[in-house]
């Protein structure tokens, strides 16, 4: 508890807390403007934090990710347009009550069950975290390949669209990850081609900000014409009742706790657990036919899930150093450029790192709360700023973010490369969130089981004969075949 | 007639004289040195630890600036020796280059530069858990190496320093043989060994020092003399393995071609900047020796280093 403590009082410090401060209303902006998303707005602030001290650079971030994901109810609700992927599920209610004459009270009920998601996830985050990074400093080589291989399993076949499609996209992702130095044979690079530049590889940053800002601009550019609907805007109702507060308790609760847990499994973040709470709440209501109406729950349920993914998502990468989400990905790429090494011995190494993340978390909801009730009207009218305006300067943040961490113009090729090549993967409808994580884990998943065989002298039978990695491999295995034994079964069926 | 060609040949005598590459006032301009790797590794540190004592001091009258150029070390060092000799700019490397020239990753090497000096050194140390009984010291643990060759666990960054360390610890030892594993550098190495994955590492001073309280053993340092840190370690020549020693300088480069009085010019102000206080102070925090050496001695000690790295190298590449 002692060191939470010392935790809370430096993010209590003038510098750290301005930095959450201007994080989550960063956060906050990017995620209520359409066509910027969390992780664009986090890929482009890493570089800006180069030369900050790695727990403030953290601060920042994280209060970036919780004000992004809380955004986009903004856009959601007033336009039916997901701010950001994670807001999906807020426009089927959200919208048609602020169309039906009550705005102020979609976004109250919506601002409410954010504020809840985050700290229901982020009292799980202070206890969980600690005990599984103690169990997983027991983990072995092939446990953490095992480990590593159901994360890469589990987001391909939970992303949006095909099984098939998100499998080639991680299968991308794992594939632009080979070139450069061998992760089991730190001192020499492979595949290069004779090229020197790719002897240290393809960057982690230049790749993410090309697949995440650069292919959104390009698609913001090729859609520019686009009209948006709008519906008028009042504050009546920002503040929720009593009465709503009793009647959603459980379901926020409830909600929270689904959200907290899917955004603890590796690799899924905060879209998919506002769709799995959104559909539990509408099974388990009396009144399912009211979900996607207006109705008060669908809001409660999309939000308070949504936000809770954030802090159930850091819950792994603390104690494991695996991402729970693709922004967590970017986070990783973080603490890799600050030199601090993620992974179970964080907590040892680095523990003021690790509590001022965590009390970071807890500030960034709270702020967010106070700053989305305060101001939401006015940063609405944020919604309306012609884009043709916002996208030139993001595109330069962009190539100074790409070239300042090498000093390598290689850099910003490749992330201009990348941009295009995102942006068709998106037009196909490959869904991006796989490539990333095949990306940032295919070199963990690599270096374990090779440094594994290398121990055993070639053997592979502890994958089979170990406890937990047989039980992550059974895993890995029913998430493969589970959706074509689905398919098989109703095709017999029709 | 005659008068004008004596012009002409005064006027090209003294172009002549402007073109030869006299500095008698260098610098003239700010100085860029490349650092190859990214801010915040311990190179970078080392250069900007130098940076700041040469500005506090006054000790040259232009600005020396780092450029940290990423990716992989060979880059920036390319950009180093295809850079324009003419004073401006130098190199901030380690043994590293030579490993991949000794391993043929790339077709230039420490020769095809000119020598400034090198500043301050950190030394390894070979570890093991210390409640593991199996070794009391290094002898015994070459001996179980020799024993029973290929099944000793040696923690590693497979053809990087610590790789080529572990090779020349065994080499001490006709016989012994480890089984190198990948595991990567220093934190991750401890990780490992206190999760009893590996047998052995080598660790650096300054790792060693933050990881000894939680449970690692220091058989033997790789240095002529104990460490003042660490005087429990005993050197590897008291523990009997000869001259084994194993450092890793921080060595300050020029493109080759650089006019002398500018090699000379950074290597009197790094000299300068090796005494300051702050140079003193933040090398001892860091556990480094405050070795220096310049001129002919450095130009000697790197040809002494390639014989042992090349060697080492090719074997260290040898899948």
């Amino acid at each position: 508890m002692a060191p939470l403590l010392e935790g809370f009082a430096h993010v209590l410090t003038p510098v750290p807390f301005l930095l959450v401060l201007l994080g989550t209303f960063l956060g906050i902006l990017g995620g209520a403007i359409p066509g910027i998303t969390g992780a664009m707005i986090i890929a482009l602030t890493l570089p800006l934090t180069f030369n900050m001290d790695p727990g403030n650079a953290l601060s920042l971030l994280i209060g970036m990710y919780v004000g992004a994901i809380s955004g986009g109810l903004i856009t959601a609700t007033l336009m039916r347009m997901p701010g950001t992927p994670a807001a999906v599920m807020t426009t089927f209610d959200g919208y048609p009550m602020a169309r039906s004459g009550r705005p102020g009270r979609a976004l109250g009920l919506g601002i409410a069950a954010s504020f809840v998601g985050g700290i229901i996830s982020w009292v799980f985050l202070v206890l969980v975290s600690e005990p599984l990074s103690v169990l997983a400093t027991r983990f072995g080589p092939f446990e953490y390949f095992t480990l590593v291989v159901m994360a890469m399993v589990l987001i391909a076949s939970v992303s949006q669209g095909s099984m098939v499609k998100g499998l080639l996209s991680g299968a991308l992702g794992m594939l632009i990850a080979m070139p450069g130095v061998d992760p089991a044979a730190g001192g020499f690079p492979r595949l290069t081609w004779d090229v020197l530049y790719l002897n240290g590889g393809l960057g982690l940053l230049p790749v993410l900000i090309g697949v995440f800002a650069v292919s959104q601009l390009i698609a913001d550019i090729v859609d520019i014409e686009r009209k948006v609907e709008r519906t008028k805007f009042s504050t009546k109702g920002i503040l929720m009742s009593l009465k709503d507060w009793k009647d959603q308790a459980w379901n926020m609760i409830r909600s929270s706790v689904i959200g907290t847990w899917i955004g603890i499994l590796p690799g899924i973040g905060a879209n998919i657990g506002s769709i799995v709470a959104y559909t539990t709440a509408k099974n388990m209501s009396k009144t399912p036919e009211k979900f996607g109406t207006g109705y008060d729950g669908g809001i409660v349920a999309s939000e308070s899930a949504n936000n809770a993914t954030v802090g159930g998502a850091l819950i792994p990468l603390i104690a494991m150093g695996i991402p729970g989400s693709v922004i967590d990905a970017i986070l990783i790429g973080a603490l890799m450029i600050h030199a601090i090494q993620p992974g179970p011995t964080l907590f040892i190494n680095n523990p003021e790192i690790v509590y001022a993340m965590i009390s970071a978390c807890l500030l960034a909801n709270l702020l967010m709360y106070g700053i989305m009730t305060s101001s939401v009207g006015k940063i609405s009218q944020l919604m309306f700023v012609p884009r043709a305006y916002v996208l030139p300067p993001i595109l330069v943040f962009c190539v100074i973010g790409a070239f300042a961490l090498n000093n390598l113009f290689f850099d910003v090729w490749v992330m201009l490369g990348f941009g295009v090549f995102g942006y068709f993967l998106e037009r196909s409808k490959v869904p991006l969130g796989p490539f990333v994580i095949g990306f940032v884990l295919a070199p963990i998943a690599e270096a374990k089981l090779r440094s594994g065989l290398m121990m055993t002298a070639g053997d592979f039978s502890p994958i089979f004969t170990r406890p937990l990695p047989l039980i992550f491999v059974l895993i890995s295995i029913m998430l493969l075949v589970w959706p074509f034994y689905q398919q098989w079964r109703q095709s017999r069926k029709g | 007639m005659k008068h004008r060609l004596v012009t002409t040949l005064a006027a090209a005598a003294a172009a002549m004289l402007m073109a030869t590459p006299v500095l008698a006032a260098w610098p003239e301009k700010p100085v860029k040195v490349i650092v190859p790797f990214k801010p915040g590794g311990s190179s970078d540190q080392t250069a900007r630890t130098f940076q700041k004592a040469i500005t506090d001091n006054n000790l040259m009258p232009q600005k020396l600036t780092i450029v940290n150029v990423g990716g992989h070390y060979t880059i920036g060092s390319r950009q180093a020796l295809e850079a324009k000799p003419d004073g401006y700019t130098f190199l901030l490397i380690h043994k590293a280059l030579m490993g991949a020239q000794g391993g043929g990753m790339i077709d230039f090497g420490y020769a095809d530069f000119e020598p400034v000096a090198e500043t301050s050194e950190f030394c390894l140390l070979s570890c093991v858990r210390e409640n593991d009984e199996r070794f009391t010291d290094v002898k015994s643990l070459l001996k179980m190496a020799t024993d029973k060759p290929d099944s000793l666990i040696f923690g590693a960054n497979l053809g990087a320093l610590n790789h080529m360390a572990g090779i020349q610890l065994q080499n001490t030892t006709p016989g012994a043989k480890f089984r190198f594993v990948q595991i990567g550098g220093g934190t991750a190495n401890f990780t490992a060994l206190i999760g009893n994955q590996t047998d052995t590492t080598v660790l650096s001073m300054a790792e060693y020092l933050n990881f000894k309280v939680k449970g690692v053993k220091g058989l033997c340092y790789m240095f002529p003399t104990r460490a003042p840190e660490a005087p429990e370690v005993p050197t590897c020549k008291e523990a009997g393995l000869g001259d084994l020693v194993y450092c890793v300088g921080s060595w300050w480069l020029a493109p080759k071609g650089t006019p002398k009085e500018a090699v000379d010019g950074l290597a009197d102000v790094l000299e300068k900047a090796m005494e300051t206080e702050y140079v003193q102070t933040m090398l001892k925090k860091k556990a480094m020796a405050p070795t220096f050496t310049r001129g002919e001695a450095f130009a000697k000690k790197l040809d002494a280093t390639y014989k042992i790295v090349e060697p080492t190298a090719k074997q260290a590449s040898k899948k």
